[in-house]
């Protein structure tokens, strides 16, 4: 790791010079702040200017006012622009739906001192997203990724294609909504907040309990949910309740092409986001399913997690626990493994509001007699890191890991990401 | 446009108090007074129904604007860098299907509030036409003491 931690030096100076300049900037764009805001106020007040001199150029008493219409005129809609009618539910006038498309990828540069890790630079994963609203109540999400990877047989470079989310959803009201499709399982936190977008959160990497390619928590979910949101007496519940297919025969892969057999997951997600302190989510979820491996063997499983989150950055804080038990179908000993994080951000103020360091400790137990985990090593250990916001849309993130794997001596690594949206 | 701008009465005198920002929305829309919660729920897209006929359309002003400023700081308690990745990430998790709908001056928003059924917006106070509906904030009009857009 030593040869590696100049270049991982150089890198940064390197790219920290290259966004000194938008830095040296700072006042140039404050004055045109200055000029555009005077400019807005000059609008207005020409607009406030033109109305006062049409009124008073055709008076039109208050009483023939004509009442609002409940719906614009024709013309009228024909003059907004196609993305507000659509946004407004007024597709009959457009001839397609609207699809919109962003993204989301990251560079890496990653240094351990682990035998056998071969430290440079990779490339993170190519992710597209879609929204198409197709009438005022009926949506449609789709989430696609390509991840580089060395094939395992012929060890050459790939990029597979994997559809993350495909989803159709019915809104009848904010109280319900019916939704169809591939999810990632909405059972803790992370996975449905980041989803695969790493611009999005602050750290260079998940927890190991929602890991992508992991195995702790099902991070898909094949089937139906029925979600909504209750005001509660201001305590704002939403849930989300599911029923689809289960874990696959390999037990980090989400049953797509149909269940492996004939018991249906199930889950229960439950949050609240209390008006009274604005930024705080509490919630509680249940997951149940049957596991049939591939040799045969068929285990229950139950899974409960808990979390609490302050969504603001000053501070940042998302706490998570998991317990998921196993017990043999036929017989036998009932295992619960667990893992839990907390995480600590603090986007720090005035002209250093770019940076934002943070801390996260995560901590793993599997037992041994956990036959469906027996193939995954928990991992605990603390991750210390930067994040650089470079503009809107591209974050910098240096990190530093120290993680242990029981068995296995403690590793020690810094990661370097650039994640980005476009 | 100018059809629909021919149309807008003079302003409401009583609200006519230049610096305090006004919630607008259509005639029609069921909303009289909400709570500050109330009206956050809306424009953080947690709300986005009036009722199960009629979408929520939120009409949001550029950067830079002075209505802007004050709605980002006292509702949305964010910068203008965590307004953006707010609906970004709100957008991903496909809890909306788009972001507010930009508009540009105080004129724009108050003519396609008046057009768009259901649509919200806001816009100083003192130049909100008489066909458009002012919402009461904690029972408080913009001009009123305690009002919290300001």
């Amino acid at each position: 790791m030593r040869s590696y931690l100049p270049v991982v030096c150089v890198w940064c100076a390197a790219s920290f010079a290259g966004v000194a300049a938008p830095a040296l900037r700072a006042q140039e764009a404050t004055s045109q702040s200055e000029l555009i805001r005077a400019l807005l106020e000059r609008i207005d007040k020409l607009e406030r200017r033109v109305s006062e001199l049409e009124s008073q150029a055709a008076p039109q008493p208050r009483a023939a006012l004509p009442a609002p219409a409940p719906e614009p005129p024709r013309e009228v809609v024909e003059t907004i622009p196609a993305s507000v009618l659509q946004i407004a539910g007024h597709q009959e006038h457009i001839t397609a739906p609207g699809l919109r498309m962003s993204g989301f990828t990251d560079f890496n540069f990653s240094a351990t001192d682990r035998q056998g890790d071969i430290s440079g630079f990779n490339e993170g994963q190519f992710i597209l997203h879609f929204t198409s609203p197709l009438t005022q109540k009926v949506t449609v999400f789709g989430e696609v990724s390509m991840t580089a990877r060395r094939n395992a047989v012929t060890g050459a470079s790939e990029f597979p294609v994997e559809v993350e989310r495909a989803i159709v959803r019915f809104d009848q009201n904010d109280r319900l909504k019916i939704s169809f499709g591939r999810y990632h399982t909405p059972i803790n936190y992370w996975n449905t907040a980041f989803h695969h977008g790493l611009w999005l959160q602050t750290t260079t990497a998940r927890p190991r309990m929602t890991q992508f390619g992991g195995v702790f928590i099902p991070n898909h979910f094949v089937g139906s949910l029925i979600e909504g949101a209750l005001p509660a007496a201001g305590l704002n519940l939403n849930y989300n309740v599911g029923l689809g297919n289960g874990r696959g025969s390999l037990v980090g892969q989400a049953g797509d092409f149909g269940d492996n057999n004939n018991f249906r997951a199930s889950l229960v997600n439950l949050f609240v986001k209390p008006d009274r302190f604005f930024g705080l989510r509490v919630g509680a979820s249940a997951y149940r399913d049957k596991i049939t491996l591939l040799g045969g063997r068929e285990f229950r499983e139950w899974i409960t997690s808990g979390n609490i989150v302050w969504t603001k950055e000053s501070p940042e804080f998302i706490a998570e626990f998991a317990n998921v038990n196993h017990k043999p179908v036929d017989g036998g000993l009932s295992t619960n493994s667990q893992a839990w994080y907390v995480q600590a951000a603090y986007r720090l103020p005035g002209a250093a509001n770019l940076w934002k360091p943070y801390y996260r400790y995560e901590h793993m137990r599997i037992p041994l007699a956990d036959i469906p985990f027996q193939n995954f090593p928990p991992i605990s250990g603390s991750v210390l890191g930067m994040r650089y916001d470079i503009s809107q849309f591209v974050a910098l993130k240096l990190e530093y890991r120290n993680q242990r794997t029981p068995g296995q001596p403690r590793m020690n690594g810094a990661f370097v990401q650039s994640s980005f949206t476009f | 446009m100018l059809a629909l701008a021919l149309l807008l009465p003079a302003v409401r005198p009583a609200e006519a108090r230049s610096g305090d920002v006004a919630v607008v929305v259509r005639a029609d829309v069921p909303a009289e007074n909400l709570s500050l919660a109330d009206i956050r729920k809306l424009f953080m897209g947690d709300r986005q129904f009036w009722n199960s006929n009629q979408r929520v359309t939120l009409l949001v002003r550029a950067p830079v604007a002075a209505e802007r400023e004050v709605v980002l700081k006292v509702i949305y308690q964010m910068s203008e860098a965590q307004f953006r990745q707010y609906w970004i990430s709100k957008v991903f998790r496909a809890e909306a299907a788009s972001g507010p709908k930009i508009v540009h001056s105080n004129q724009m928003a108050l003519d396609l509030v008046g057009a768009i059924p259901g649509s919200i917006t806001f816009a100083d106070s003192s130049s909100v036409p008489k066909n458009l509906k002012v919402v009461k904030i904690n029972g408080l009009l913009p001009g009123e003491k305690g009002y919290p857009l300001r």
